[in-house]
């Protein structure tokens, strides 16, 4: 139907320039280049003859000029895969000014607040790294919350006091004075935390990854439980005085983020994080950064050579391995590159919570990461995206309140959150049940669920 | 049936277990440059076991295997593929959610000459113009004989100097099975040695310049393709005459 359309204005487009003296053929054979700033002109030329029509500019202009736009843009195709990213992108950007206005939705409530939109940001990172296990590999992960930890403790280790022996200051923001410990600037110990957890997940992985399936799922389960382990006990590691994660109580302060004085005074980028005004919606833009980092990281990979090996490996391992695909460093890659994202969210988080704490990653914090992935779409980008906020939504308004909704009408007593796992692992069953690929999914994904995919014994091929 | 010069592949007494049952109970086969040696023998032979040793996917517990003069007994898969010995699986294993080029394009996983893997796709194409018409289709929705095409395509991505080949007429119709045999001839025509493993015995001496007999893990027979043909014992045994 567009393209009738299109081709209808086309023919009278042409129909009209052929008055002027200018035919189709040769307009075909100029560079693209060309054509393409000659159609801005004319319509600029156009948007500029119009406004001076009207007189002045007028918002009932807008709709006639999309209608127009979306009628004429030469290549609708390519335009549209830009355009739902680019608004769910706007809309993000600019929730810290609408969401707080917006109108309660019925059943759900108000819109989360901007606090919960920064751990939604953190919870995708990580949602994304585990993707790449999960979704791109096809290795069941249930200890991913091992990750989120060490890079938690980096952050501690690397933006603290902790260390109070030794006094190194290396671009933190801040720091009171005569502060002790080792304080780098978090935009440093966000890297440095990713590359610890990967080098951690290299390290789980040589021994770990040439299990399959369930094997692997138990192994990485045990791993998950070993390492928030090692945190409570961390404060007299073998029975030293090496104080590692200080024990139960955890590290903090941490240092939040910041640009320093100069790049204040230069580009009006915040200096401290913790003492600007909007504290939550600085928060929320950084993670939103570090978030479009790690989804162009996703898409990158999953479109390069080591993407498609992983797609390969996770289709048929005997296959993958016959076509000389190195299937241990391969699987060994893709937990890395899982581990670096999840190390740089908890490092951030770690940063906006200004604290490490065992406490936080326990089991189920695996288990949820996990539900987002399947929830949303295994393999997809999108789908990932959108398991990790809604879930993280839920987890942390959600359902506080839909509960007390659902009390003021029933007239109940119901403490929804206080069966959140119950809801989770319920909303589960039912997406395995009828949508086993995901809310979105991805093509090849979908197939799988619905095709099965070869799993037949195999032998010593771990190579 | 004795051949001058080096051979390419050799095996000397292999041993190949799977947990604790041996597979292979000391095998010890060549193929020299520019053959076709086929490996016959009921199920459970040990056929695919050896391709499989020779691949990498099962290394051998004793005895060793060499090509072109290399130990490469226990080296791991993705190094040996890049030697140049290619696998087109038993059950053809294609990616079947990956469209034919796609599946073609794993099968060059290990090189990078990006000019000559386009060449080699052509050359692939023109082997089975029935791909070509196909290339976009995901691999798990093509026919079985054209599923082959694709398999023993793969393999020949990796400009193999020795195709390994396991069971390609297994499931065919036998239109498709004259064809498959009919490019196994021109692939080692343009150059490949290929060991070819078959239950279609017939089939597979005809094409084949010599052939290997295996029973239960052990070579019980070798000979020319054309003597073996001719073998009483095999013909009842595996040509299926009384």
């Amino acid at each position: 139907m567009r393209r009738r359309i299109r081709e209808e204005v086309a023919a009278v487009w042409w129909r009209l320039a052929a008055l002027v003296g200018l035919d189709r053929a040769r307009w075909a054979a100029l560079p693209r280049m060309t054509r393409r700033t000659v159609k801005v002109l004319v319509w600029l030329a156009i948007a500029l003859a119009l406004i001076a029509w009207l007189g002045v500019w007028h918002w009932s202009a807008l709709p006639g000029a999309a209608v127009v736009i979306a009628l004429v843009l030469p290549d609708w195709g390519r335009v549209s895969k830009w355009i739902i990213p680019a608004a769910v992108l706007a809309l993000a950007i600019g929730y810290p000014y609408y969401g707080s206005k917006m109108p309660e939705l019925p059943l759900f409530g108000p819109f989360p607040m901007v606090s919960t939109m920064v751990i939604a940001g953190v919870f995708t990172m990580m949602a994304l790294g585990l993707n790449f296990v999960v979704g791109y590999a096809g290795l069941l992960d249930l200890g991913y919350v091992a990750f989120y930890a060490i890079g938690a403790y980096s952050a501690g280790w690397f933006a603290s006091s902790q260390f109070s022996g030794t006094n190194l200051n290396f671009g933190a923001v801040g720091l009171y004075k005569g502060a002790t410990g080792v304080h780098f600037s978090i935009w440093l110990v966000l890297p440095i935390a990713g590359i610890l957890t990967a080098l951690a997940g290299i390290l789980i992985g040589l021994p770990t990854l040439r299990l399959r399936g369930d094997y692997l799922a138990i192994v990485t389960l045990g791993f998950g439980e070993i390492l928030p382990q090692i945190a409570n006990n961390g404060d007299h590691l073998f029975g030293t005085n090496l104080n590692l994660t200080n024990g139960p109580e955890g590290i903090t302060p941490i240092d939040g983020p910041g640009f320093g004085n100069g790049l204040h005074k230069l580009l009006g980028l915040p200096a401290n994080y913790l003492t600007a005004g909007n504290l939550d919606a600085v928060f929320f833009w950084t993670a939103l950064v570090l978030v479009l980092i790690t989804v162009f990281c996703s898409a990158r990979l999953r479109d390069s050579r080591i993407g498609r090996a992983w797609i390969a490996i996770r289709e048929d391992e005997i296959a993958a391995a016959a076509m000389g695909i190195p299937l241990m460093r391969t699987k060994t890659w893709a937990y890395a590159t899982g581990a670096f994202f999840g190390g740089v969210a908890g490092a951030y988080y770690a940063s906006y919570k200004s604290g490490a704490f065992p406490n936080d990653f326990f089991f189920q914090i695996s288990v949820f990461i996990l539900c987002m992935v399947i929830l949303g779409g295994m393999g997809n980008i999108w789908g990932v995206i959108f398991g990790a906020c809604f879930l993280t939504y839920l987890n942390y308004e959600g359902l506080s309140n839909i509960g007390t909704q659902v009390n003021d009408h029933l007239g109940t007593n119901i403490d929804l959150p206080k069966y959140e796992f119950g809801i989770f692992g319920f909303i589960l069953v039912v997406v395995m049940l009828f949508r086993p690929e995901g809310m979105i999914p991805s093509s090849r994904r979908a197939a799988e669920f619905h095709e099965g995919v070869h799993d037949d014994p195999l032998y010593d091929i771990a190579t | 049936m004795t051949i001058e010069g080096a051979p390419l592949l050799d095996l000397e007494a292999v041993q190949t277990f799977y947990g604790s049952i041996e597979a292979l109970k000391g095998i010890s086969i060549d193929v020299h440059e520019g053959e076709i040696v086929t490996l016959i023998g009921a199920n459970g032979a040990g056929k695919s076991t050896t391709l499989r040793s020779i691949n990498g996917l099962n290394h051998p517990r004793h005895g060793t295997i060499s090509f072109k003069g290399k130990d490469i007994t226990h080296e791991p898969a993705h190094q040996i593929v890049r030697r140049g010995i290619a696998l087109s699986p038993e059950g053809r294993k294609l990616f079947p959610r990956m469209s034919v080029t796609e599946n073609l394009e794993m099968g060059a996983f290990q090189r990078s000459d990006k000019a000559g893997v386009r060449e080699d796709m052509d050359r692939v194409f023109d082997l089975f113009p029935r791909l070509a018409e196909r290339r976009n289709q995901k691999a798990g929705t093509l026919s079985g004989g054209e599923q082959q095409m694709c398999a023993i395509g793969r393999a020949l991505m990796a400009r193999p100097t020795l195709l390994m080949l396991d069971e390609p007429s297994m499931g065919l119709a036998p239109i498709f099975v004259q064809r498959i045999f009919e490019t196994i001839l021109e692939v080692n025509k343009q150059g490949t040695s290929i060991l070819l493993v078959e239950q279609n015995a017939l089939m597979a001496l005809e094409v084949a310049n010599r052939g290997y007999v295996l029973e239960t893990g052990r070579v019980v027979l070798a000979d020319d393709a054309k003597a073996l043909a001719k073998n009483e014992d095999v013909r009842k045994t595996y040509l299926g005459e009384i």
